[in-house]
């Protein structure tokens, strides 16, 4: 049985974090869902123009008013800086009437679908395990993960601030020690190894202008799920990517060889625990080593599985 | 020992500020030891408040009025663990008692901030510490542009002008733009970035973003985006 929802990918996973977007598609068709994209999107904003007022909802409102003209209300998001500037700009016009009516005003004076009704933004992990269930992710693995110990890694946008009144703490996620990612790693049959540095921000958005801040916080970050035994670290999100994964060599030049560690989405390991190929999966297309340490545990998986 | 060494929070206490003596004698009484540091009077004859009324009429930042300067956004903020002198609590202070001056004298601190809301997480008054954060680092862009790294410019107004101009953001093309505005653009072919460049040209991700194209109409949206770009 098909369920569909609409889906926003945004920038990062329409373009060079394509991976990202073809594992959550393979992922949410092996659980039911159809995906319908929002169509005509524009970026969300990407957290860069906070600062500009009433100015900084129009991008993410833009989106939802396209979306509700698609006849549609819940909407899945992998990103999590769209999640979050999607979700603010949804919260802004839900409880700030003044607000709500300016943004409206913008978007009729542009030519674009207004907001009509508030939009309900949903993470994409909330999605799968408050809607889809555990249960029915669980019934999908057909290759458990065993033996590789994943560090779960969730970022900053994800679940802060807690006075936005997000899906995920509309769905009782903890504010500070946030726990979906590792449900779900551990219903593939992961080995889930816990950090410190679970939820402390990469620097995503001076990464390229404040290079040695941002080495030494992805360093930190690295550095504490490598020493806390992991051998691989799940993130889901493009921006922590950029830092974590594709200049991961900064990283490793501010704290050490301690930050060398592969990086992938949690989408990616669901979709090897439903039984896709690591290529088909997009771990290709990781700059970390991802791939080398799936192919490993293909090969322990195979070695070991009775004759 | 270091000038200070014993004040409570001495990163925010400027050198210049601390008076130490050898044997001093103050109303014939000999108070040399530790109570012979003494801070310069704070009395702050200047109000500047350009700062607070910028920052309190934007939309994003009116909360700024309901802080208590308890300190706890310094005390989980990820930048301030890095950057000692970065210090949400103060930066608030000093717009808020009119210090326009030690702010601007901080201009390339403060546009640090990651944006990690740790801060608005934490605030027990409900400011949204974070956004009046970003509020002031833009104010400053604005006033003192000359004390901001060059860096800090660069990054914002590529991904101003690519928001502006296309409606969506193409990341290599960002990139590229933020070097090239430094005149940095060699760095593109450094070996870190090499390896992923060729990689995204083989697999198609790089012909992706070149051609992600724009929103329909995108044209009558722009004023909305850069308002102040
Ligand atoms: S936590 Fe809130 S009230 Fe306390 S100093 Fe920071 S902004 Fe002010
Ligand atoms: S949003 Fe900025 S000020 Fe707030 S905790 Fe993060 S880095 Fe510090």
């Amino acid at each position: 049985m098909s369920r569909e929802v609409a889906y926003f990918p945004g920038c990062s996973l329409k373009t060079i974090d394509r991976a990202y977007d073809v594992s959550t598609r393979l992922v949410a068709r092996d659980l039911g869902l159809g995906l319908v994209e929002v169509e005509d999107y524009a970026c969300c904003g990407a957290g860069e123009l906070k600062g500009n007022g009433i100015n900084s909802y129009y991008l993410p409102a833009r989106n939802l008013g396209h979306l509700l003209r698609q006849g549609q209300v819940d909407v899945m998001v992998s990103c999590n800086v769209c999640y979050h500037e999607l979700s603010r700009a949804a919260y802004a016009w839900t409880h700030q009437a003044q607000i709500g009516e300016q943004i409206n005003d913008m978007l009729r004076a542009a030519g674009e679908p207004p907001m009509t009704q508030s939009a309900s933004v949903r993470n994409t992990l909330d999605y799968l395990i408050n809607h889809v269930g555990l249960e029915a992710i669980s019934r999908r693995v057909v290759r458990p993960l065993t033996g590789l110990r994943v560090a779960p890694y969730y970022g900053c946008l994800y679940h802060r601030p807690q006075a936005m009144v997000s899906s995920v703490q509309v769905a009782g996620e903890h504010p500070e020690h946030p726990h979906f990612m590792h449900d779900v790693l551990r219903t593939l049959g992961a080995q889930v190894i816990a950090h410190p540095a679970e939820t402390t921000c990469c620097g995503g958005k001076n990464l390229l202008s404040d290079e040695e801040i941002a080495g030494r916080l992805t360093g930190r970050i690295l550095s504490q799920a490598k020493a806390a035994g992991a051998e691989v670290l799940s993130l889901m999100c493009p921006k922590c990517a950029g830092g974590l994964d594709a200049l991961q060599p900064r990283a490793v030049k501010a704290v050490g060889e301690g930050a060398r560690l592969p990086v992938v989405y949690y989408t990616q390991l669901m979709a090897i625990a439903f039984g896709h190929s690591p290529e088909a999966s997009g771990l290709r297309e990781m700059e970390s080593g991802g791939l080398t340490v799936i192919q490993r545990l293909m090969r322990q998986l195979a070695s070991a599985a009775p004759v | 020992m270091a000038k200070g060494a014993g004040i409570v929070e001495r990163s925010l206490v400027r050198d210049a500020d601390i008076l130490e003596h050898e044997n001093f004698v103050l109303d014939g009484i000999d108070v040399s030891g530790r109570w012979n540091t003494m801070l310069k009077s704070r009395v702050h004859a200047s109000r500047d408040l350009q700062a607070w009324d910028a920052v309190r009429q934007n939309l994003v930042a009116t909360s700024i009025d309901r802080c208590i300067q308890c300190g706890m956004c310094t005390a989980g903020c990820t930048v301030a663990h890095e950057i000692p002198d970065f210090n949400p609590r103060q930066f608030i202070y000093w717009v808020r008692t009119g210090r326009t001056e030690e702010l601007k004298q901080q201009a390339n601190v403060v546009w640090r901030c990651v944006g990690c809301y740790v801060c608005t997480h934490h605030c027990p008054k409900g400011v949204n510490t974070a956004e009046v954060i970003e509020t002031i680092g833009q104010w400053l862009a604005t006033v003192v542009p000359n004390r901001m790294d060059p860096a800090f410019h660069a990054n914002h107004h590529a991904y101003r002008r690519q928001l502006a101009r296309r409606g969506r953001l193409s990341l290599p093309m960002l990139q590229a733009t933020f070097l090239r505005s430094l005149g940095r653009q060699h760095e593109l072919w450094s070996p870190e970035m090499q390896k992923t460049v060729l990689k995204m040209l083989w697999d198609g991700r790089a012909f992706k973003a070149l051609a992600m194209g724009r929103p329909r109409r995108w044209r009558k949206n722009r004023r909305h985006v850069a308002a102040q770009a």
